[in-house]
């Protein structure tokens, strides 16, 4: 299981998800699997309107760039207003935005993802395995001709 | 908190609500052309792509990358040399507070014109390419297996 996650992770080079605490992607994984379960046989509209939410839901990214502004802005406020070394505090959160883009690596991101909060790339799969278990993919069986039109059409 | 944050924007379309509509249109069409393209392709065409895509740069990240240093470069110069590079820095952190919460910042008209796409367009693409390769033909449809059987293939699908 745990192997699986990390392949998972890795395949999709998803680097956040692979730098992610094995733990943590563990019990992401599971929620993920129970989720999928009980939404296998509800309603469609049910399933568009946990979709709907999926689009809307706060990835690591955005969660990201929020906090990086709030401490910035609040360390050069310190740093123009009160003493110059608050300075640090901006160019700290100026340098992990760096490397989180580089690397997939930041500081604070082992915390966000024990709340829960997740890649774009592990929201958008659980959106398309949604898609699937409702059958969205399922008249994609035909002839090569009309399987990219098909395909083509897969709502977004 | 949760509901806060849901009543701003949707994270995936955020971006594209403040793109002109010519450039997501051009985007989708280029799509579109590619699983055109790809129809008859060999399968390892399409393992290619899925992998390019995999590399692909999308615009929060190119942002993150393009603010950091901004931001790095313009505290550092307050620090050592003037105060007033200050301001730069303050701009770039609030603008980058503006695209977490609304989806637009300056560099995002700029980038969109050069072709970065947010990741809702890369995972439109790498999902239909892997439904055009067949990946999804193995899930069996509602009410033909046990639903954590299903689940089990879809997520084996989603994953290959």
């Amino acid at each position: 299981m745990q192997d699986y996650i990390a392949v998972a992770a890795q395949r999709q080079r998803d680097a956040v998800r692979h730098h992610t605490d094995p733990a943590v992607a563990r019990l992401l994984e599971d929620r993920l699997r129970a989720r999928l379960e009980q939404y296998e046989a509800v309603d469609p509209r049910t399933v568009q309107d946990r979709l709907d939410a999926l689009e809307r839901e706060w990835d690591t990214d955005r969660t990201l760039e929020l906090d990086a502004a709030a401490w910035g802005i609040v360390g050069v406020a310190l740093g123009a207003l009160h003493r110059r070394g608050w300075l640090i505090l901006p160019m700290f959160a100026a340098a992990a935005m760096l490397a989180h883009a580089l690397t997939g690596r930041h500081p604070v991101m082992p915390v966000l993802r024990r709340l829960g909060v997740r890649t774009s790339r592990e929201i958008a799969r659980e959106r398309y395995a949604l898609k699937a278990l409702r059958g969205d993919f399922t008249r994609l069986d035909a002839p090569a001709v009309d399987r990219a039109a098909k395909a083509r059409e897969v709502p977004w | 908190m949760v509901n806060l944050a849901a009543s701003f924007a949707p994270t995936t379309l955020r971006v594209e609500r403040h793109t002109d509509r010519y450039w997501n249109e051009l985007n989708g069409l280029r799509i579109e052309a590619r699983l055109v393209r790809m129809k008859d392709a060999q399968r390892v065409e399409i393992d290619e792509r899925l992998a390019e895509l995999d590399r692909e740069w999308d615009i929060e990240r190119a942002l993150g990358a393009n603010a950091g240093t901004i931001a790095l470069a313009s505290a550092a110069l307050g620090y050592a040399v003037d105060r007033r590079f200050l301001l730069l820095t303050t701009l770039v952190f609030a603008f980058l507070a503006n695209h977490a919460l609304y989806g637009w910042c300056p560099p995002v008209p700029v980038m969109r014109r050069l072709g970065v796409r947010t990741m809702r367009e890369i995972e439109r693409e790498r999902y239909a390419l892997k439904a055009l390769r067949g990946d999804f033909s193995a899930v069996p449809p509602a009410g033909w297996a046990a639903g954590h059987d299903r689940v089990r293939a879809v997520l084996a699908a989603v994953d290959a």
